[in-house]
């Protein structure tokens, strides 16, 4: 696309300098970015949309391999290689697979991203799991926990921080990669991008909006585990376990 | 007071019991047969592949009994639902295994919420148990990570106490605390026993913590076989074969020690001397006494020194005699510790002193040995450490 050909889809507004701007294709117009965000407010409900659906089925469908796999051990290595499989194809083919089940659309491009958090939701489910300190399980077990018990109320909430820190991986990474289900006809930040490819301001702006995504779902899972977690100690509350039991009390 | 509603302690019987595991050549434990009175620390010990932990985790069914039966309170653990038999037994581990997640109160419940207790009945019993332990109730919310290593295993005693359960499992308690905590811990428990009377079953690897715990003592060796189960002090008098023998110690004299007091002993007289008293008097009371020292005392007979050659070359009783009364016991000073100070202090003759102070004999190295070698020791060991001769 030249110049010319850019020009004429940009509404030229009538202060020189942001005209300027556009015309040269400066690195950041700001009026322009000002003037036109609204363009920006559907891509970006639609990456929202893609990114919060997928993450949701991929913690529930991962949560769900992991508590299959929890007393089937020998379940885990296939698992953990099938949704690496499902990670590594590539998103371009794994759409132009999916089309003639799923045709184009929404749909299509939530079960691909979804596909792809599995590996990493699975993983961590499965690995704060196996952390989860023996003598917590045995203590469980000895004083009369069903395995059931043990899990709920043991296993599952000591994994909690593992299982969060998989969830912000996997929703950092769809941010990313949900830039592309444009491909599979359903919007979002990707499609904006690619409609103005060599306009910078555009692809700053897009772009922007997606590092601010990544960066504000991340922080709003920090303060979720952070409240699901009250036992783990904080920078700023964290009380030193006293070296002698007779000198215990820390002043607060 | 926690005491007041405590059920009773029920026996434990092992009956021919034999665990062998899938895969392993040799059975881990062999035909073991032992009954633990209702009320009573059993201590499990052996060295480690003996399978002590094994012979404790078949009584609440943790590991499933191969052969044999393990009857408690009468009734074979068999034929009880595990968790409902685990909930009925207080469980107390090594790693402690409290709950992270969990604040002190929630894990001191856990036993209580299993076995739906109302929240009062749980809030009250906590408070007890926070109260038994020695910890403040504004430990309650805290979590575990907060607490010291010993706090936490006061917290998992108490855990394992919450539902008053008449039998309790401790599979090395302390052996992750470090020597002085865990000294305080015993203490602490044999404090709370003396007052619960629980049933307990203890393992150790430690064969010191044994004789300082068990009422009686099973000693295992390699295959799960029982080499001896007897009384701490007939372990030491006694050992059953070369392996108990061993296992007990070279050092089972000094161990024996342990087990008695001062006050167990029969003590020698010196001649006592007053001051300003006539030396005469005092050489004359000299002979043939059993100490060739005279100990000079106070009107309330309180040690004040002894006196040498030159003191009793006066006529009359310094009241600075040349050699201090030190070390000085007590009637109630643990044997071992009181050898311990009579070796320290470099010292032939050490006076010991009743509540008052007053002189009541004196105690010598010779002492004690005579006494170890006496046949009356035997006797009084069980009479000091309160515990009956079995059968």
């Amino acid at each position: 696309m030249s110049d010319v050909a850019l020009l004429g889809q940009v509404e030229i507004r009538d202060r020189s300098e942001d005209a300027s701007c556009v015309a040269d294709n400066g690195a950041f117009c700001f009026d322009w970015a000002v003037d036109n965000f609204d363009r920006y407010v559907t891509p970006t409900l639609e990456h929202l949309v893609l990114v919060t659906v997928s993450v949701a089925a991929g913690l529930v469908l991962a949560f769900a391999l992991a508590l299959l796999s929890h007393r089937r051990r020998w379940l885990i290595p296939p698992l953990i290689a099938g949704t690496g499989i499902l990670y590594t194809i590539p998103s371009v083919a794994f759409f132009v697979l999916l089309l003639p089940i799923t045709g184009r659309g929404t749909v299509t491009a939530i079960i691909a991203l979804t596909a792809y958090t599995l590996q990493i939701i699975y993983r961590n489910i499965v690995a704060g799991l196996a952390n989860v300190p023996e003598g917590s399980k045995d203590a469980g077990r000895g004083m009369g926990m069903t395995p059931g018990q043990v899990l709920w109320r043991v296993e599952l909430p000591l994994a909690v921080p593992e299982i969060v820190a998989g969830v912000r991986i996997a929703t950092v990474s769809t941010v990313a990669i949900a830039t592309l289900a444009f491909l599979a006809g359903a919007g979002g930040l990707g499609a904006q991008i690619y409609s103005q490819l060599d306009f910078k301001t555009n692809i700053v702006l897009a772009g922007g909006l997606c590092i601010a995504m990544a960066i504000v779902f991340d922080l709003l899972l920090q303060l979720t585990q952070r409240l699901l977690t009250p036992w783990e100690p904080r920078r700023l509350q964290r009380r030193p376990a006293a070296e002698v039991d007779g000198a215990l009390e820390v002043p607060a | 007071m926690a005491g007041d509603a405590a059920r009773q302690a029920v026996s434990v019987e092992y009956r021919e019991v034999t665990k062998r595991y899938p895969g392993a050549s040799g059975a881990a434990i062999k035909s073991l047969s032992l009954e633990v009175p209702a009320g009573e620390i059993c201590v499990l010990v052996g060295p480690s592949g003996c399978g002590k932990t094994t012979a404790m985790r078949m009584v609440n069914r943790t590991v499933e009994i191969t052969d044999g039966d393990i009857l408690v309170g009468g009734v074979s653990v068999r034929e009880q639902q595990p968790a409902e038999l685990r909930r009925q037994t207080g469980y107390v581990i090594q790693q402690i295994g409290l709950f992270s997640h969990r604040t002190i109160a929630d894990n001191i419940a856990t036993v209580p919420s299993l076995l739906d207790w109302d929240r009062d009945r749980v809030r009250t019993r906590v408070a007890e148990l926070l109260e038994l332990i020695g910890l403040g109730p504004e430990m309650a919310d805290r979590y575990p990570a907060q607490l010291s290593g010993g706090q936490q295993q006061r917290v998992g005693v108490a855990r394992a106490l919450a539902a008053d359960p008449p039998l309790m499992l401790m599979d090395e308690p302390f052996g992750a605390i470090d020597p002085i905590n865990r000294e305080r811990l015993q203490n602490e428990f044999l404090r709370l026993q003396a007052e619960l009377r629980k049933t307990v079953l203890f393992v150790t690897h430690d064969i010191d913590e044994a004789i300082k715990m068990g009422d009686r003592v099973a000693v295992l060796k390699e295959g799960g076989i029982l080499a001896q189960y007897a009384t701490p002090a007939e372990l030491l008098m006694a050992p059953a074969d070369g392996f108990v023998e061993d296992f007990v110690g070279a050092d089972r004299a000094l161990k024996r020690l342990a087990l008695l007091r001062v006050s167990d002993v029969d003590l020698w007289q010196a001649p006592l001397a007053f001051v300003g008293q006539a030396t005469s008097e005092v050489r004359a009371k000299l002979d043939g006494a059993e100490v060739p020292h005279a100990l000079l005392v106070d009107s309330e007979r309180r040690p004040l020194g002894w006196l040498s050659e030159r003191d009793l070359a006066r006529d009359t009783v310094p009241a600075t005699p040349d050699a201090s009364p030190n070390p000085r016991l007590e009637v109630d000073d643990v044997l071992r510790d009181a050898l311990s100070d009579l070796m320290q202090a470099e010292s032939m003759y050490a006076p010991v002193l009743d509540g008052r102070g007053a002189i009541v004999g004196v105690l010598s190295v010779e002492v004690i040995s005579d006494f170890l070698h006496s046949p009356a020791a035997a006797e009084e060991e069980h009479t000091a450490a309160e515990r009956p001769l079995a059968e």
